[in-house]
């Protein structure tokens, strides 16, 4: 085990699909948190669009159908939390923490309720994400194949991260999400309610969400285990809350933490205990939060 | 355009803040709506915006009656509001605040921002005013700001303009060059609404008074029909309070002596600045807000470290100390901001009279409060202050503006510490409770304590001030004495940094 | 009736409608007879020969209830700590090392054995205090990660070193039989619930009688008040914190003294304790008397649910997932500190 291991082409290959959840719900997240929604219930969106990617993709015998689905079942938490925190003003915390034990339960009763089984659902009828290959990618040195051959949701999440790039800036519902964000009272007074941006915000981070989920049950595997999020949805709000919101740091700091989870993988059965590997991802975050707050709080002091 | 106000009332909980109140507003007319601080002008106007929905009465346009649900439909209909608190975004270039609601767009919903770009030229050219759009609204001057803001409402053409306390962020100079332009939207045909409690700007500038007071309509008239002397006592119901007056005695020994006191806090940055309280008088900062004095604040009352200099408090020298040690050493303070800063609105009465005291003898037996002296406490700071309360253990939060203030002052002066640190002791809060308090904060003076007042209220400075040193661009730009100020004069070196630049 | 009490009246049974309604559906999803599952799901969670199935609630009441005390503590001082299960984690763990492998006279061990699962507690949420006063990270975020390592570590813990390899589960050996809590006499209830009562009576004193409760509470209301007014401001986040981890190390110890005699892989963590500790706190606004009631209210639930899968078929996630509606519906009208003020910066508390 040396740094050869790091850019080892099968070690590259797997590190995309460890980023792209964290990138997509990331995202989602930064839209909530421009508009000026503390949602930190992403690990139960990601949940629910896991669960539902597994129902689409089964019954409806395509990986589309399960994406679609995943799609639509975040979306369904997102209105909830427009719900119960922008109509009937509740605390988004509390709300958050609501929302994940509420995907947490519902996840694990339906997987009992509708497959009868407890723990993992894992059957052939589960259609995945194949990759994609992509000749002029994969030719690219070093990177080859990390860039090639991967599920059509990490490039979409490639995409995704430039759309939200130039739509904060250019487009009109970026611009609202962003004043309501900041300055929702100069909204007001513009006459824009703030409330229904947020709430297209939500819509829209259950969309990618779902998306993150989506890629972790019929793209990286095709199953779907109780908690699959592990931690992914914490993981990605601290990308959130360390970039601001902004979409090229949140790819960047996506694609480091990412890598770490891909490797913390990778390390496994090489020695150390089993907890110490499942561990890293959340010492990396760890690691770098307390890095890049203490450098930010040294700046302004 | 002509805008009618019909028997307009507003009821917030058990407070009539507008009570039956009819006004109309004609086109190439200046109209000032002046009162007091809760007077009901502001939320007369906001109903008028959309911003507020009556409980009762009509608006009408043209005489056409309209019903508001936002400020979306007033704006569609030509009625824009320069807000006191400039509603802007600060993280935003002006296009992207001006367009923001009235976005022009492409397909797929991308904004069109050159056809925005030059309809802004056109409005600039056409009136005579201008900035660079190009710019964040973070990086600009107050008055920069607020041209802004109207530059926001012309862009929706808007017909008739209403204007809360515009002149509240200005120098006298930048006033001025508002009024020119108020002068041509006039002549263009506008309708324009100025509230404001500045009762000579109003003799300067309107053409139609309006008086409120307690949420009703004293008069409304011409200026030709009334007089100064006729519209304040219609805003005061009564006869101006009278003349403050200080004790004729001299200062004694430094209480507080700050030496090239520098400071950053959020934007810009203040310092270096050196001045020094006595004992027995008064030294009022005057400035314009945003010129670094929150941030000195801070750093004298120890919330903030200095980047550089000196503060020393009765010879301790507490320039790096926290607040505890800084209130230790013979300082109490009246925060401007009572709802956040001066008050813990959700606690009672009691609890935020005794913050401060919670260790003392006389409040704690061991580890455990005395609850019993903390409401004895409150009651008699209520009844020293003439605050209007419920009772000791009542919200602060039922409290009015004005009484919240007079629990903040109540607690920090019953302190009774050599210096006393005031930062706009009177903002929002009725005639009688400023008098209160102005009384108060003298008879600090004349009792020999040191009293630091800094106020973004020029006039409060000028009346109690012993010593008045002018803050602009984070420096000290004079020193004036109670007899040499003079309000132009003051007003003069007031500047906030960046000119507002005119179109070519 | 009187139309305001009407109105203000209706809002509630509306939301009680729709959790019956949404208990309903999740019950016709699997077909459950709704009548066993209902006798099921009271007998469970009250019942049994001897009331041993109240026992069992109560029980876990105990844990939850002290969970809740534990948030409470650091919520009502407006410190966003939820890191509650890695501090009751860290001190379950301690404790039960201690009550496994220090020798001497058995009440003394377990006196040993609580001190230093509260003193881990308290140290487990003191790190999250220092890297939020010392590092910048924000407490909520530095709290919840600090979760998943102390989970791991004691899994780790728990699986390899101090394994118990003869019995053929995860888990330490017993604690001495000396260190073992006793019964309340005449039931099959630990003593632990005394502790709680005791803790919870120490809760409301602290809050509305002592200097320290009035410091801690005026923060969580205000806390620039609270910095102009010169109210040491770390000093309390620390003090806050260490209350706060140390009743939650006190649950550990309590749980592994009186009701498991060891310490196994996810104990603590499987049945939610500190999560249901936190959403009972949330539930009744923070309100110091009300917590017990809570806790005991989310314990029946989670206990009838045991019975309902029994009885009826249906998941026992059922209690999860109505905790988590009951909660939605109640944040709506959550009064008391608001938790979302300063959660995004970090500064102050």
């Amino acid at each position: 085990m040396g740094f050869d291991m790091l850019i080892d082409p099968a070690f590259l290959q797997s590190v995309p699909r460890f980023v792209t959840p964290i990138l997509l719900a990331a995202l989602g997240g930064a839209i909530c948190d421009r508009s000026g929604v503390f949602n930190i219930a992403l690990e139960g969106f990601i949940l629910v669009g896991a669960f539902c990617a597994v129902l689409g993709s089964y019954f409806l015998g395509s990986a589309w159908w399960g994406a679609l689905a995943g799609m639509l079942g975040s979306i369904g938490m997102g209105l909830l939390f427009a719900e119960f925190h922008l109509r009937r003003r509740g605390d988004a915390i509390v709300v958050s923490i609501a929302l994940n034990l509420f995907a947490a339960g519902l996840t694990a009763y339906l997987l009992r309720a509708i497959f009868g089984v407890s723990g993992a659902f894992h059957d052939a009828g589960i259609v995945g994400f194949a990759g994609i290959d992509i000749p002029g990618l994969a030719a690219v040195p070093v990177l080859g194949p990390a860039l090639s051959g991967q599920s059509i949701l990490f490039y979409f999440a490639l995409v995704a991260t430039f759309a939200l790039h130039f739509g904060f800036a250019r487009h009109r519902l970026g611009l609202r999400l962003r004043a309501a964000g900041e300055n929702p009272a100069g909204l007001i007074a513009a006459g824009v309610d703030p409330q229904r941006v947020r709430l297209y915000g939500l819509i829209l981070c259950g969309a990618l969400c779902g998306l993150a989920g989506a890629q972790l049950s019929i793209a990286n595997v095709s199953l779907f285990v109780e908690n699959m999020s592990a931690g992914r949805g914490w993981i990605a709000v601290v990308a959130v809350l360390l970039t601001g919101g902004r979409a090229i740091p949140v790819l960047l700091i996506a694609t480091l933490f990412g890598f770490v989870d891909s490797f913390s993988f990778r390390v496994q059965g090489v020695g150390l205990p089993q907890q110490f590997t499942d561990m890293m991802p959340y010492l990396a975050t760890l690691i770098v939060l307390i890095a890049l707050s203490a450098w930010r709080k040294s700046r302004t002091a | 355009m002509q805008a009618e106000l019909s028997d307009i009332t507003v009821r917030f909980g058990a407070l009539t803040a507008v009570d039956h109140v009819s006004l109309r507003f004609s086109a190439g007319e200046i109209h000032a709506v002046v009162g007091e601080n809760g007077a009901g002008k502001s939320t007369v106007m906001n109903v008028l915006f959309g911003l507020v929905r009556p409980a009762a009465g009509s608006i009408s346009l043209d005489g056409r009656a309209h019903v508001w649900r936002t400020p979306q439909d007033a704006i569609a209909h030509g009625l824009g509001m320069v807000h006191q608190h400039f509603m802007l975004q600060d993280s935003m270039t002006v296009l992207e605040n001006i367009v923001l609601g009235a976005e022009p767009l492409r397909p797929f919903g991308f904004v069109d921002f050159g056809a925005a770009r030059r309809r802004l030229a056109e409005i600039a050219s056409a009136y005579g005013i201008g900035v660079d759009v190009a710019r964040r609204v973070a990086d600009l001057s107050v008055s920069e700001r607020q041209i802004v803001e109207i530059l926001k409402v012309l862009y929706r053409e808007a017909e008739l303009l209403i204007l809360d306390e515009p002149t509240a962020v200005l120098t006298p100079q930048e006033t001025g060059r508002l009024f020119g332009i108020l002068r041509n939207f006039r002549q263009s045909g506008k309708a324009i609404v100025l509230i404001t409690h500045k009762l000579d700007e109003v003799m300067q500038i309107a053409d139609r008074v309006s008086v409120m007071r307690g949420g009703k309509l004293i008069a409304s008239t011409t200026l030709g029909e009334t007089s100064k002397t006729e519209i304040a006592r219609g805003i005061i119901g009564g006869d101006l309070p009278a003349a403050l007056k200080r004790a004729d005695t001299a200062p004694g020994e430094v209480v507080l002596a700050v030496e090239g006191l520098e400071a950053r806090g959020q934007g810009r940055a203040a310092g270096p600045v050196s001045l020094s309280v006595r004992r027995g008088e008064i030294v009022g900062i005057a400035g314009i807000s945003g010129n670094g004095q929150s941030q000195l604040i801070e750093a004298l009352v120890g919330m903030r470290a200095p980047l550089a200099g000196r503060v020393v408090v009765l010879g301790r020298d507490v320039t790096s100390a926290d607040v505890a040690r800084h209130r230790a050493a013979g300082l109490s303070y009246i925060p401007a901001d009572r709802q956040r800063v001066g008050l813990a609105l959700q606690a009672r009465i009691s609890e935020n009279a005794a913050i401060g005291r919670e260790t003392s003898p006389a409040f704690r037996r061991g580890p455990f409060l005395r609850r019993d002296a903390m409401v004895r406490f409150a009651r008699q700071l209520i009844e020293r202050y003439a605050i209007k309360a419920a009772g000791p253990n009542a919200r602060s939060a039922s409290l009015s503006g004005g009484n919240k203030q007079k629990l903040v002052v109540g607690r920090e002066l019953s302190r009774d510490t050599p210096l006393v640190i005031a930062e706009n002791p009177t903002w929002g809060v009725d005639i009688g409770a400023i008098d209160f308090i102005h009384r108060e904060l003298i008879r600090m003076r004349d009792s020999g304590h040191a009293v630091l007042l800094i106020s973004t209220e020029l006039d409060e400075v000028i009346a109690l001030s012993d010593r008045i040193f002018v803050l602009a661009d984070g420096r000290i730009a004079g020193e004036f004495s109670a007899a040499t100020a003079d309000r132009l004069a003051i007003g003069a070196l007031m500047t906030s940094r960046d000119q507002p630049r005119q179109a070519a | 009736m009187d139309t305001a009490f009407m109105r203000r009246l209706g809002p509630w049974v509306a939301v009680l409608a729709w959790i019956f309604g949404i208990l309903l559906v999740l019950m016709l999803v699997v077909h459950a007879h709704f009548g066993e599952a209902l006798s099921g799901f009271f007998n469970s969670a009250f019942g049994g020969r001897n009331l041993a199935y109240l026992m069992a609630t109560l029980s876990r009441t105990t844990l939850i209830v002290g969970m809740a005390l534990s948030s409470m503590f650091s919520f009502r001082a407006g410190l966003f700590n939820i890191g509650g299960e890695g501090q009751l984690v860290a001190g379950g763990m301690v404790a039960a090392l201690v009550g496994v492998y220090l020798p001497g006279w058995g009440p003394l061990v377990l006196v040993c054995g609580i001190l230093a699962g509260m003193a881990a507690g308290a140290a487990w949420a003191l790190l999250a205090g220092v890297m939020q006063s010392y590092l910048g990270v924000p407490l909520l975020i530095g709290s919840l990660l600090l979760n998943y390592p102390a989970a791991y570590i004691a899994s780790y813990l728990v699986g390899h070193p101090f394994r118990d390899v003869a019995s053929g589960l995860p888990q330490t050996f017993q604690v001495q039989a000396g260190t073992w809590l006793p019964f309340i006499p005449g039931t099959r209830l630990d003593v632990g619930i005394v502790a709680i009562i005791v803790v919870a009576v120490g809760a409301v004193i602290y809050a509305n009688n002592t200097v320290a409760g009035y410091r801690a509470r005026m923060n969580g209301l205000a806390p620039e008040f609270a910095r102009a007014s010169g109210l040491p401001v770390r000093p309390l986040l620390f003090q806050t914190l260490a209350i706060s981890g140390a009743v939650a190390g006190l649950v550990g110890g309590l749980a592994v003294f009186g009701v498991s005699h060891r310490f196994t892989d996810g104990m603590l963590v499987e049945p939610l304790y500190a999560w249901t500790g936190i959403i009972a706190v949330l539930l009744v606004g923070m309100v110091p008397w009300a917590v017990p009631i809570s806790g005991f209210f989310f314990a029946a639930v989670e206990t009838g649910a045991a019975g309902m899968e029994r009885t009826a078929n249906v998941p026992q996630q059922v209690a999860l997932i109505m905790q988590a509606v009951i909660i939605l519906f109640v944040a709506g009208r959550i009064s008391g500190a608001s938790l979302v003020r300063e959660a995004e910066d970090g500064d102050g508390l």
